[in-house]
Order: C-alpha cells, then structure tokens, then sequence
C-alpha cells in the first residue's frame, strides 16, 4: 500500500490539494478565501494531468536534427495550457464580481451577505 | 456547400458575430440587437440545413484542420446534435424579445457587451452538443458556463452579483470535476474522441473508469441542477434579466443532461461497467428532485422563483427518464429535453413581459393582469397546462413516455412519483393562472396597463404556440430521435 502510494506520489499530492482546496470553498466565510480555495482545486486538477504525461528521463517533444527519445506526451501540456486560460477567465469575472459586491455592500463575508438580503 | 463546412461554420457564424457585436454596437449599443438577431438567423438557417441532412443520411462528421481522428478534433453531428435547432430557435427570441428589455432595464453602456454575452452563450451552447471531442466539450461548457456567469450579473444589481457568484463557485467545481475525469479517461485510453474512448475503454481497469464515469456525473449533476445540487439554481435563474432566465432555465441546463447522454454514449458502448446502480440512483435524485422542486416551488411568492423551482423538477423528469435506461424512458427524457425548453421560455419571457410592463413580480401584485395583458397572460397559461402535462400539448407526450418507462423498466413505481409530481406542479400552477384572471387586483392600477410591445408578444406567442404544435405534432421529434436512443441503448442488449 504504502509503495504504491510512494510510486504514485504526484497522483496523491494533486488529491490532497484538491481536497484542501474543497475544503476551503465549503468551510470559509471569506469570498476571497473561498475563491482561492477554488485555485487551488484548479491547480490540483491541473497538476495531475500535467503528471500523466511525463515520461521518464524524457526530452520535450520538438521533432529536428539530433531528436532522440523517449519524449514527455505533449497532449497533457497542451490541454492544461488551454486549462489556464479558462482559470484565469474564472479569475477575472469572480474577482470582479467581489469587488463589485464589496462596492455594494460594504462586506465580502458570506454570513453577512446573508443577513443583508 | 458540404455538409462538413456547413458543421464548421454552424459555430465560426455565432462565434465571429458575438466578437463583432461591441464593433457593431458601437457606444449607444442600438445597432447592436438586431445585428445578433440576423447572426442568429443565419445561424438557425445552417442548423435547419443540417438537421435536414441527418434525417436524410444520418450521423455525420467534421475534421478540424484536416487532421482525423483520433489525433484531429472531431465535430460530430449527430441526432442528439439536433438540439442546435432549439437552442437556435430559443436563441433567437430571446434576442427579438431583449431589444426593449435591454432598453428598459440595462444600463446603456452594457447593452452591447449583453448582446455579446448571449451570443457566446448560444456559441458555447451549441459547439457543446456538435463536438465529438472531449476536451473540446470542456472547452466549449466553459464558453457556456462563464458568458452565463456574467449574464447573470449583468443588470448590476447586488443580489445579481451575489447570485452570479454563487452561480460561479458551483459550476467552477463542477467544471473541475469534469476536467478530473477527462484527464482520467485519457490516462485510461490515451485518447479524447468521444467514438475512439469508447472503444478503447473497453478493456481499462475498472476502478478508474467507475471514478472518472462518477466525476462526470457529478459534475453535469451540478450543471442540470439536480437536487440536492441545485441550491445555485434559483437566485441566478430568478434574478438573472427576463430573457437571460429563459436561455439559462430552457438550455443551459439541459447542456448537463446532453453532457450525460454524451457520458452514457461512451460507457454503454464500452460495456466496461455496469451502470444499473448508478441509473437507479439516478433515478430515485430524479424523483426526489421532481417532488422538492415541486414542493418548494408552491411557496414561492415571485413568479420567476417559481418557474426556476419548477425547472429543477422538470430536470428531476428528465434524469429519471435517462436513469431508467429503457428505450420509452430514454426517448421521453431526450424529447422533454426539447419541449422543456420551449415551455419554460415561454413562461419565463411571458413573465418578463408582465414584469416589463408593471414592475411587479410578485404574485399578490400580479392579481388581475389577465384583463389587462390577455394575450401574454394566454400564452403563459399554455405554458401552464403544458408543463403539467396535459393533453394535447408538448409537455403531455414526454411524461407520457417517461412513465412507460417506468413501466417498461420494471420500476412502475417511478410511475406513481410522476404523477404525484404532477400533481403538486398542478397546484403551483393553477394558483398561477388563478390570480391572473379570477382574484381582485391589490393595485388598480393593474388593469390600465398596455399589452407587452410587438418585440415582446411575438416570441412569447411564437413559443406558446409551438407548445400547443408540438403536443399534436409528438409524433416527429419522437420518430427522428427514435434511432439514436436505440443505437445508444444497443450495448445493454434491450
């Protein structure tokens, strides 16, 4: 159990962060918080597909004179870099929807929002 | 033009006009509504073109940039695909119905960056159901998913904002969970076509396969708002501008149920697990949705509350149809998919246009507007009777079905929580149409309001209308989809 768990290491790291990252966006009262939590669970999911294609000992994968393999599997990196950009969109209209709410409202804690509505 | 430019140009149309729509608009934001009003026609014109040619020859593909699959993205069309055709339809009224509603209730700086929204709302919408590729889907819910995040919050409001915020950290974790499995399926198989996983799934590891098939299901649950995942539904879907409600109840949801109808293509065909007890659940949250959205929905005050209440349980129907994996049960909840959404956007712009008009939502308010706006009010009561499910109108065939199988199933059980589900929507409803017509009015002032504008009333009686068309004419959506639900269900050996 614990080998697998040792061979696995990158696997188990990205749960455990997405985990805490769970955690953070159910259990805290602060919309930043709660959105950094949501980053993390990002980064979580995007370290885990990132280690799916990494080969051992392997080159980047850039085809030319002097190319040997074995090469790293270029999809994952590919996918996650369009995985980034719609993270840094969810970024941007979630934090300027808390500042446009702090505007409003003068708080950005949950339990206070609530009471004001 | 070949069908595959023609499927290709079927998202470039409302992609390249939903970015030239601000250009368009220019500072004022007037010319900005009829331009996305005439991409959308050109739009529903080349999805009209290719639902003809899947009748005619059946399901067909794209390659973008010339690459095959499964190392090039595939554009898949398919008959499920054929809900481009709402989601055209819906789209397009939507934007008719906006051009006083944007006037009246948007800051004008925002008019054109509203109209660029919903087109990338309606792009998003519709590269989802043609792709047959994974990642692509992911990338095109995301499209979907954040112009619905800022659509919500686009009047400005602090409870829009709070709602769309909420609205955010739902679905970004459900869009998380998505990416999760997809990044499993590919460790799995080492591939992101849709048709290729589904083969090469077949011999994977178990375990794995029954993780990223839950992580999927999650995470559309979230999206179709499933109970107990609906909490996010209600604010954004009540608060959100009328003619937003209507996209976002009518399709953006059912973007989730058509995730899970792409989920089910490929694990049935892959026959690497077997899903009974996952429909089972499935079905029983199905029921459980119907009756609690139903049930909460009686209390409600605000008649765009009601009506978002009222979607979660038509959503509990459709999931319950999925669930029972029965071929009348399957083609029941597909139909629904379409009809659902063609009734919930006549009730939610028929409401806008009442709220337009008066300024009241509430119920207790709303108490006479029958005598004065007697043709929008007539167009929500056959929304009424139609999301009951009465004969003959849309709502009546798709329930009907969904029943059968139950029955077919073996579960005639599930039955019984339909028409007890019914019944509550019955409730809500009739105390609807009620205060329109037969209670006195709070407010005098009620009865000297004008009839909703032509831009208003035309979509919503184009809309009730089809509702009552629909129900007569069942038969066609059920015969066109009949072939893919057997394909799909093939694999089960049903």
């Amino acid at each position: 159990m614990i080998d697998l768990l040792w061979t696995n290491l990158d696997y188990a790291a990205s749960v455990i962060l997405f985990c805490i990252g769970l955690y953070c966006v159910v259990t805290k009262n602060n919309l930043i918080k709660k959105f950094i939590g949501l980053n993390i669970m990002e980064t979580a999911v995007f370290a885990f597909i990132v280690a799916l294609g990494v080969v051992e000992g392997g080159d980047a994968p850039i085809m030319g004179v002097g190319a040997s393999a074995p090469f790293t599997n270029p999809i994952p990196q590919a996918l996650i870099l369009t995985g980034i950009v719609v993270a840094v969109s969810t970024t941007s209209i979630a934090l300027s929807l808390i500042i446009r709410i702090y505007q409003h409202c003068g708080t950005i804690e949950a339990d206070e929002l609530r009471e004001m509505e | 033009m070949p069908a595959s430019a023609l499927l290709v140009s079927v998202i470039i149309v409302p992609l390249l006009g939903a970015v030239l729509t601000p250009v368009v608009g220019g500072r004022t934001g007037k010319a900005s509504g009829p331009w996305a009003f005439g991409v959308m026609l050109v739009t529903s014109a080349i999805a009209l073109a290719l639902i003809v040619h899947v009748a005619n020859v059946g399901p067909f593909s794209a390659y973008l940039g010339g690459w095959e699959p499964p190392y090039g993205i595939e554009l898949r069309f398919d008959e499920f695909s054929a809900s481009t055709a709402v989601i055209c339809l819906l789209g397009t009224l939507a934007i008719l119905f906006s051009f006083r509603y944007a006037e009246k209730e948007l800051p004008t700086e925002r008019i054109r960056y509203y109209y660029t929204l919903l087109l990338l709302n309606l792009t998003g919408m519709i590269g989802f159901v043609v792709t047959g590729d994974l990642f692509n889907l992911f990338v095109f819910m995301e499209i979907l998913s954040l112009s619905g995040y800022a659509l919500v919050a686009v009047s400005g409001e602090h409870t829009a904002e709070m709602a769309a915020f909420k609205y955010l950290i739902m679905g970004a974790v459900s869009s998380l969970m998505v990416l999760f499995a997809i990044g499993l399926l590919y460790a799995l198989t080492g591939s992101l076509n849709m048709a290729d996983i589904s083969v090469r799934l077949a011999g994977a590891a178990k375990a794995p396969a029954m993780l990223a098939v839950a992580a999927l299901t999650v995470g559309f649950m979230v999206k179709a708002a499933l109970f107990p995942l609906h909490i996010w539904l209600p604010d954004a879907h009540a608060i959100a501008p009328s003619p937003v409600s209507a996209v976002l109840s009518g399709l953006v949801v059912k973007t989730g149920l058509l995730g899970m109808i792409r989920v089910y293509q490929i694990y049935y065909g892959a026959k690497v697990l077997d899903l009974s007890s996952l429909n089972m659940v499935l079905v029983w949250l199905g029921a459980i949705s119907i009756v609690m959205g139903a049930f909460f929905a009686i209390f409600q005050e605000d008649i765009k509350m009601m009506l978002a209440y009222s979607t979660i349980s038509n959503i509990g129907y459709i999931i319950m149809g999925l669930g029972l994996a029965s071929q009348y049960g399957v083609i029941g909840a597909t139909v629904h998919i379409f009809n659902h959404a063609l009734i919930k956007a006549t009730l939610f712009l028929g409401a806008g246009a009442i709220i337009y008009r008066t300024g009241y939502r509430n119920l207790t308010d709303l108490r006479g507007i029958g005598r004065s706006m007697p043709l929008t009010t007539a167009a929500i009561s056959i929304g009424a009777i139609s999301i009951v499910g009465m004969p003959p109108t849309a709502g009546f065939l798709c329930k009907w079905y969904i029943a059968l199988g139950a029955v077919e199933a073996g579960h005639p059980i599930f039955g019984f929580a339909l028409v007890f589900g019914a019944l509550f929507i019955f409730v809500y409803y009739i105390r609807m149409v009620n205060t329109f017509y037969f209670l006195e009015p709070v407010h005098p002032e009620i009865l000297e309001v004008k009839e909703a504008p032509l831009s208003m009333l035309v979509p919503v009686l184009i809309l009730a209308a089809l509702c009552l068309v629909m129900g007569v004419l069942g038969r066609i959506p059920i015969s066109f989809i009949e072939p893919a639900v057997i394909r799909m269900l093939a694999p089960l050996g049903g």
